[in-house]
């Protein structure tokens, strides 16, 4: 209990206020200890990429020993998995063409005629369901709808030059260009409401912090306390 | 809602989008020259004054998915750096963009005949998102022993006198999402005071104004029409001819005045239906 409970509950007290002041103190040891724990945590975050195949390849596995529906995706996923693998191993990891020959290795066509289009794809559709969308739901029903509706026009109108040529044609002289009006919507309208989401997670992260170093957020260590 | 499907079904929607899209890139329809804002401004003016031989970090924070929003800019600020003699060191914080991100670096410094590891170096990526950055304030070379091409980056002459972040005359993050150019304000310019300036999505572009703002970021190249505004510096200021942002300036064009009609028919037809006057 002691090694499992007040010993992680203590470094995390200790690492928690040392780095709170060390962020304060430009001295070289001090530098030289927050080297020593980002080389750590960078050393962390790999194998936490390990962590993730081994969840991906367990939980695909259950889909198809269980022949769950759409277990054919998991199949796809693992002979993609380890297609891709494979591919990498044979390149050497490398997806560039070579420099002498301009031979493409196969993880670089696995890469350039795989993934960046089906990825590029997968985000462009995006552009038909929001046309969609916004054609049989965008409603002008109450005043917060109107004023949403408003800015979403002028940015739309403001953001192409087609829409700037129309909006010079239509306006009287003298009047701001759209892109001028929707460059004020953008930098005092929600910059206003963007600075006040940023110091409310910023107070939030700083309340979170302060339960985790003093030890009443325990979560961490699991074991349902 | 029922009135909107019986005037347009979904797939007429599409096809509407579809042809305001396809129709200027098919035909090559040229698009009228966009007005110039001031972030994109600050960021040409920024690498417009770093010296010959000076350098420029470039940190493609994005994947795949956000290609064509985003490639044009990388390319734009590639190409800039490499026409006034600018050293390029590029990265990136996003493994799913990493051979991307090479390919725009590598094709754009061939075109100005610029020798890797000399003039530009790709450094690749590393885990640790924004602990690379931290990392990187404190020793480049540590952080990356070596480049994307396996070259040690001791000894590198493309890295000459730049030893961390605080070393470069100007970075720049073009990002889509997490960790991107916020974590760049961080970690990065708060804690070493290096000059930076950001590229990003319009998704991600609300919410990077209150660094603009402050000064924490001195530019932004916001979305497609950013990258289209740089290319057009570009050609003004460098003779360089504009790329892809420029040509999909008129498809954005019909696309989003389409969107706009649309909503705005939307709306008519609601109101014409009785459920806008409560009747």
């Amino acid at each position: 209990m002691f090694l499992q409970r007040q010993v992680p509950l203590a470094i995390c007290f200790v690492v928690g206020v040392v780095f709170v002041f060390q962020d304060f103190v430009p001295h070289h040891d001090s530098e030289q200890l927050l080297t020593v724990f980002t080389d750590w945590g960078i050393i962390i975050t790999g194998f936490a990429s390990l962590l993730g195949v081994g969840s991906l390849i367990q939980v695909h596995w259950l889909h198809i020993k269980r022949q769950n529906a759409g277990w054919g995706y998991s199949v796809v996923t693992y002979v993609a998995m380890v297609g891709t693998l494979a591919a990498g191993i044979a390149s050497g990891g490398k997806a560039a063409p070579d420099a002498q020959t301009g031979v493409m290795p196969a993880f670089g066509w696995v890469y350039n005629y795989t993934m960046v289009p089906l990825q590029g794809t997968m985000f462009a559709i995006l552009a038909f369901f929001v046309a969609s969308v916004a054609f049989r739901s965008f409603r002008a029903r109450s005043v917060d709808s109107v004023l949403l509706l408003v800015a979403a026009v002028i940015l739309l109108v403001g953001n192409v030059p087609l829409g700037e040529a129309a909006w010079r044609w239509v306006m009287p002289e003298g009047v701001p260009g759209i892109a001028d009006v929707g460059d004020w919507v953008m930098n005092t309208l929600n910059l206003a409401v963007r600075r006040a989401i940023l110091i409310g997670v910023a107070l939030g992260i700083v309340a979170t912090s302060l339960k985790f170093i003093l030890g009443i957020e325990r979560g961490y260590l699991g074991g349902g306390d | 809602m029922a009135m909107s499907r019986q005037v347009l079904a979904r797939r007429e929607v599409w096809a509407i989008i579809g042809a305001g899209v396809l129709i200027p890139i098919v035909f090559s329809i040229p698009a009228t020259e966009v007005s110039i804002s001031k972030g994109v401004q600050a960021v040409y003016d920024k690498v417009e004054s770093i010296p010959p031989g000076g350098s420029l970090l470039l940190s493609f924070d994005f994947d795949p998915a956000s290609k064509p929003e985003l490639e044009p800019m990388g390319r734009a600020l590639a190409r800039h750096a490499f026409k006034r003699g600018v050293r390029v060191v590029a990265m990136g914080l996003w493994i799913t963009g990493t051979s991307m991100a090479e390919a725009i670096v590598r094709e754009s410094a061939s075109e100005f005949g610029k020798v890797p590891t000399r003039d530009y170096t790709f450094l690749g990526w590393k885990p640790g998102g924004y602990l690379v950055i931290v990392e990187m304030g404190q020793d480049l070379r540590k952080t990356f022993p070596a480049d994307f091409n396996r070259n040690p980056t001791v000894g590198m002459p493309v890295l000459d006198g730049l030893d961390s972040l605080r070393d470069f005359d100007y970075v720049v993050s073009i990002a889509a999402g997490d960790p991107g150019v916020e974590k760049w304000v961080i970690f990065g310019r708060q804690k070493h005071g290096f000059a930076l300036g950001g590229g990003c999505t319009g998704v991600i572009q609300p919410g990077l104004y209150p660094y603009l703002q402050t000064g924490q970021l001195d530019g932004l190249i916001p979305k497609i029409r950013g990258a289209a505004e740089y290319e057009l510096l570009l050609r003004r200021g460098h003779g360089i001819p504009e790329g892809l942002a420029s040509a999909g300036m008129l498809s954005m064009s019909f696309a989003q005045l389409a969107l706009v009609g649309l909503i705005v028919l939307g709306n008519v037809l609601h109101w014409r239906s009785g459920k806008g006057t409560g009747r």
